[in-house]
């Protein structure tokens, strides 16, 4: 691990993680963020499709996701932290335990989704699932990119710990938690807000 | 820093219970409730999970408006 630089955060150039990551932060929030500004105009428009629709979620599973991510972005602080304190079989441990979480969301959320297709509430149902499709689907397609992420990094770290820089893997991890962030704004808005 | 991390995800599961029971009462303030409860999550998950605390005081006012900002606009419609 290349301990030689250290990274003085309060420059505003490095953020922990990145400046290109942090930017990639700001722009998935801002993205997820207008449609789900344009989502709470649909449901002005439609106010009982809305509240209907939304009462045939599951929110027991929303919330369930929502612990298994927190939990997982837990894990991922503490790899995180015994990597920079160059303690690698902690730091790859807590590590297989955020990835297991992000296994545990999908699969829980794959389920969901079976129950809805076994159901017809289709993306084509009417426009508060066509939101809940699209919005939902896109941060899944996250959650498997930060899996793969942080294999690659897991990867390294089991190989070559002592060539695996810590703004990489915090870049990694800050992509992890970005899929934390997404989730936090979709499940209070899509599960109980309409 | 470990023992930051887990009262961060103490009060992160707590906040995450009480949304979960605030939905599902019925209150003229429950829409303003969960929409908070979600701001202090976001904040806790980037200020501390992703250290963001440390970081220069231009990141964390962006992020911390565009969350509100945000919010509010939800709320607001």
């Amino acid at each position: 691990m290349d301990n030689t630089v250290k990274i003085d955060y309060k420059n505003i150039f490095y953020p922990p993680g990145g400046i290109l990551m942090w930017i990639i932060i700001y722009l998935e929030l801002v993205t997820f963020g207008i449609a789900l500004v344009f989502m709470a105009l649909n449901a002005r428009a439609e106010p009982e499709v809305f509240h209907e629709s939304r009462l045939l979620l599951n929110t027991g599973f929303g919330a369930i996701n929502t612990v298994f991510l927190l939990s997982s972005g837990w894990c991922m602080a503490q790899s995180v932290h015994f990597l920079k304190a160059g303690n690698f079989s902690k730091s790859k441990l807590f590590l297989m335990f955020t990835v297991f979480g992000g296994f545990l969301f999908l699969a829980l959320k794959s389920f969901e989704y079976y129950e809805k297709v076994e159901a017809g509430l289709t993306v084509g149902y009417n426009s508060f699932f066509g939101y809940y499709w699209m919005l939902t689907l896109f941060h899944v397609i996250h959650v498997i990119v930060g899996i793969v992420i942080l294999a690659v990094l897991g990867r390294t770290l089991s190989k070559k710990p002592e060539t695996l820089k810590v703004e990489d893997y915090e870049s990694g991890a800050a992509f992890w938690h970005m899929c934390d962030l997404i989730w936090l704004l979709l499940f209070p808005i899509i599960y109980l807000l309409f | 820093m470990e023992r930051t991390f887990n009262i961060t995800w103490l009060i992160l599961i707590v906040l995450t219970i009480i949304t979960a029971v605030f939905a599902n009462i019925g209150s003229a303030y429950v829409t303003s409730i969960i929409l908070g409860l979600s701001f202090l999550k976001i904040i806790g998950v980037a200020f501390f999970f992703m250290e963001l605390k440390k970081a220069n005081a231009f990141w964390k006012v962006l992020l911390v408006a565009f969350v509100a900002l945000l919010l509010i606009v939800v709320w607001a419609v």
